[in-house]
């Protein structure tokens, strides 16, 4: 891939992690339970976002987390009032920068109108005056004073015959600046060769310094020589800095945030002495506080960061400015900074202290130590350093993770699961040759045994990943939906940590949605309803998950008015789905909302009436072999339920033997299994087998005809019938010789080793080695009606 | 240095960033010995690189006592140049700062 874009896209899966962070932290922001630190981790958060937007160019992304970011600010710097109204547009507006992190990701539109009049409800916040900011800032304008020219002087430096804030003269052309008692800082600032070669911009980093305050930028180029002895890519000139500004020495490194690395940097108070490493006494300050009030004081640039759009970044370059990736240069001396001193900042040669922060903000402190450390290229030094004293450093949990390749892990998976087939058939051979059970073969054979599941375990642990991916789309949802219907909802998730794996979580957005879609729209009840009922206003969904006997289980509940069971009951007779003479439990008429064709809402809602009812939602959930069921109390809410294998990769199945053929069904397709009678078995048109089940007809299907293996039904006596329902809610009786029992079988596909057959959905190796084809239950039903199967000899596959 | 006196043109191109930097340095070099025109009507980006190789050209130019002009700087060259505290590149007549 692209060099580019592979580093795009991990901007983009982290962009994902922080947006989530930012949501959580809104949410407590609304829900009354945020603190200072929450306001800053959601700052932090669209500040990156907007610091990696600034890299690839995004310029809506950025205009947008610009404006996001500045409120935020406001808000930490208690400018502003945490107000419930603010808590809320800040969530709408959040969904509006999800959808250009999207947009920028798929390359689709934001709705356009939507996003301007969410920049106008951010900017009204503000107000006029905390945008001043942005509005003297023209994209392109630099912030710098046209200067006295010096010509024709190579060699020489321009100064900026700037007056003295000080002295009471006028500022020229320096957009926005404080006015306020300043302090002067003489700022020298060396690039090294890698700070460009990682696409970074000396040019950008001055004008980011020219947004805190007057510079007078004097160029050094002596050691810059004649172009024939030129390296283009070496980097000869370096700069000195005047800075008069209010912010303090916090502010002014936050500017060499993403290149500290790479060049030198020297910053002093005029007249004072310089800031180094190892010489100042320590001064113990929050880092967050530091960094927090520099970033309030120096907002981020944002024509900077267009303008670091076109260079070509390397790896390092967007790794950079993402904290998680540095790596943990432990015993590199931490910098603690004082605030606003007066006095020359103090740094402290010592140990990193424990810091209780997320990983960011250790990330953050470590970057500071660096850009303290003031070295030329100091980082392999500190990387070796690192090990050390890797011990000592707490890490928390986020930074040990890495990214690898899906493709990678499956390959694995396929692996193991050979590993675990062939260590079934050694055990199988050992049994077989009669060895005793206490032989040291046959114990080997048992401790390896274990040691496979064990791996079999971990190898599928690593493909389980927690249902928060989904489950973190859905306050977006719950707020949108109620918006539309105009009620007021508060969603209540658990178990976002429930693991599950990957395989089935891309597949659980979609009913997870139309539930909660469903729960919203159908089952709370208006604001006026609910307070005529007695209940508070706001109607509560609560969206868990959770493990339950080697399932995962996702519920739905809501606590609004629950089914209305004479509604439902009419619908399905005037639907034609039942009788009205039928006799049906509370149960059952509950779970007639999932029968194809049913819709309660009276007219067709734009939420949850898309065309589609509770059966498409059952639909999908049998094809991931889960199972939903429904439970509801009139007046207080119902309970949607739905339980789902934990991985795709293996199965429960039902092994049946069918014309000397071990085949597996699937077993969450399985109602019940019986042992046919003759007079049950009648033949439509004198042949087409039906059994009658209960009050019902069903057709009986000989699998082992079905399949091709023979031509013959057998006697329907002789054999048992499993009733099966297919996904679509078909119902048919398949004739096998006999049940073996249930097994869990891995699933092995047969389009990838072999080609599709009909009525096949897959196949299992069974512990004696040989295939076992996976009915496709689906087909097979849908097929009755069809008929007629394939030759016979082109489907002897087992065996 | 064979020295054909005819007036060489260069017209930078937009971007003058990080990769711009070694091919425009190549550019340059390819035009030593004939006094030169550097048109900077069309950048709109300039980088401390390219900056680098302009004012290094310069210095050469200068060593070999050819002229070396920028013409037509653009808005946002001239700023950017400011910026740099390189104000002083705008040398020759017409490097006026707008």
């Amino acid at each position: 891939m692209d060099p580019f874009e592979s580093i795009k896209q991990t901007f983009f899966q982290e962009c994902d992690e922080l947006l989530t962070d930012a949501e959580q932290g809104l949410l407590d922001m609304e829900s009354g339970t945020a603190d200072s630190e929450t306001i800053n981790a959601v700052f932090r958060a669209v500040h990156s976002v907007k610091g990696g937007a600034g890299a690839f160019g995004l310029e809506d992304l950025i205009r947008f987390a610009h404006v996001f970011e500045t409120i935020m600010d406001e808000l930490r710097s208690e400018k502003m009032e945490l107000t419930n109204v603010v808590a809320k547009t800040l969530l709408r507006a959040f969904d509006v920068l999800a959808d250009h992190v999207a947009a920028a990701r798929d390359g689709g539109q934001v709705d356009e109108a939507r996003s301007s009049g969410m920049l106008d409800e951010l900017k009204a916040l503000i107000g006029a005056e905390g945008m001043e900011d942005e509005a003297a800032d023209p994209d392109e304008d630099f912030g710098f004073v046209p200067v006295v020219l010096d010509l024709d002087e190579p060699g020489g430096f321009v100064s900026l015959d700037l007056p003295e804030p000080e002295a009471g003269l006028p500022v020229l052309e320096i957009p926005a600046e404080p006015e306020v008692a300043n302090g002067v800082w003489i700022i020298k600032f060396a690039p090294g060769a890698d700070m460009y070669a990682k696409a970074n911009e000396a040019g950008l980093v001055l004008r980011e310094l020219a947004r805190l305050g007057p510079t007078e930028v004097t160029l050094h180029d002596e050691t810059l020589p004649a172009l024939d002895l030129l390296s283009a890519e070496q980097a000869y000139f370096s700069w000195t800095i005047r800075l008069t500004t209010e912010g303090d020495e916090a502010s002014i490194r936050e500017v060499f945030e993403f290149v500290e690395d790479d060049c030198k940097i020297e910053i002093s108070r005029e007249g004072g002495a310089p800031v180094s490493l190892e010489t100042e006494p320590a001064e113990e300050i929050s880092d967050d506080d530091a960094k927090a009030r520099a970033s309030a004081e120096a907002p981020l640039d944002l024509d900077a960061l267009l303008a670091r759009i076109g260079a070509v970044p390397t790896v390092e370059a967007v790794a950079e400015p993402v904290p998680e990736s540095t790596p943990a240069p432990a015993p590199a001396p931490v910098v603690l900074e004082a605030i606003a001193e007066p006095e020359p900042v103090a740094v402290v040669a010592a140990p990193p202290p424990v810091i209780e922060e997320p990983a960011q903000d250790v990330a953050a402190l470590i970057a500071r130590a660096q850009t303290a450390d003031v070295p030329v290229a100091p980082a392999p030094a500190r990387e070796k350093a690192a090990p050390a004293a890797a011990s000592n450093t707490p890490q928390p949990a986020a930074a040990a993770t890495i990214r690898v390749d899906l493709d990678r892990v499956d390959r694995l998976i396929n692996a193991v699961g050979e590993l675990v087939i062939q260590q079934a058939m050694l055990s199988q051979r050992v049994t077989e040759s009669g060895l005793a059970r206490s032989s040291n073969v046959a114990l080997g054979l048992e401790d390896l045994e274990l040691l496979t599941r064990e791996i079999q375990d971990s190898v599928m642990a690593i493909r389980a990943q927690p249902v928060k991916s989904v489950f973190q789309r859905m306050p977006r949802l719950v707020r949108e939906v109620a918006d539309m219907v105009g009620k007021r909802v508060r969603l209540v998730m658990d178990g976002e940590g429930t693991e599950v794996d990957k395989t089935v979580i891309e597949r659980l957005t979609d009913p997870i949605t139309h539930m909660l879609r469903n729960a919203i729209d159908h089952g709370l009840e208006t604001p006026d309803e609910r307070t005529a009922a007695g209940k508070p206003t706001e109607g509560v969904v609560k969206l868990r998950a959770l493990h339950r006997g080697g399932r995962i289980v996702i519920e739905v509940q809501d606590d609004g008015r629950g089914i209305n069971r004479p509604r439902v009951r009419g619908i399905a007779i005037a639907k034609g789905l039942i009788t009205e003479e039928a006799i049906l439990t509370d149960e059952e008429v509950d779970n007639l909302i999932f029968l194809p064709g049913f819709s309660t809402a009276d007219s067709i809602s734009d939420i949850s009436g898309r065309g589609v009812g509770m059966d498409v939602v059952r639909r999908s959930i049998q094809g991931l072999g889960g199972r939903i069921t429904i439970s509801s109390e009139p007046g207080k809410g119902s309970k949607f339920t739905m339980s789902l294998p934990l991985t795709l990769a293996v199965l429960d199945g039902m092994v049946v033997t069918a014309a000397e053929q071990t085949l597996v069904a699937p077993l969450s397709a399985i109602v019940e299994s019986l042992t046919p009678r003759m007079e049950d078995v009648h033949y439509v048109g004198g042949k087409d087998a039906v059994i009658r089940i209960r009050d019902s007809f069903v057709p009986l299907i000989d699998v082992g005809v079905a399949l091709g293996f023979r031509d013959t039904p057998i006697h329907a006596a002789s054999g048992v019938a499993v009733l099966v329902e297919s996904e679509a809610g078909g119902k048919a009786a398949l004739l096998v010789e006999a049940i073996q029992g249930q097994r869990q079988v891995v699933i092995k596909s047969l389009e990838a080793n072999y080609q599709q057959i009909d009525g096949v959905a897959a196949a299992t190796i069974l512990g004696d080695g040989r295939v076992a084809l996976i009915l496709d239950v689906d087909a097979l039903v849908t097929a009755q009606h069809r008929r007629k199967p394939a030759a016979r000899s082109e489907k002897r596959l087992a065996g | 240095m064979t020295s054909d006196q005819t007036l060489a043109a260069l017209s930078l191109p937009p971007v003058l960033d990080l990769q711009a930097a070694d091919p425009l340095r190549a550019e340059l070099l390819s035009l030593r010995g004939r006094p030169l025109q550097v048109d900077a009507s069309q950048v709109n980006r300039l980088g401390g690189l390219c900056l680098q190789v302009l004012m290094s050209a310069k210095k050469l130019w200068v060593e070999d006592g050819q002229s070396f002009t920028l013409e037509d700087p653009s808005e946002v060259f001239s700023e950017q140049l400011s910026a740099f505290g390189a104000s002083h590149f705008h040398f020759e007549p017409e490097g006026e700062v707008s």
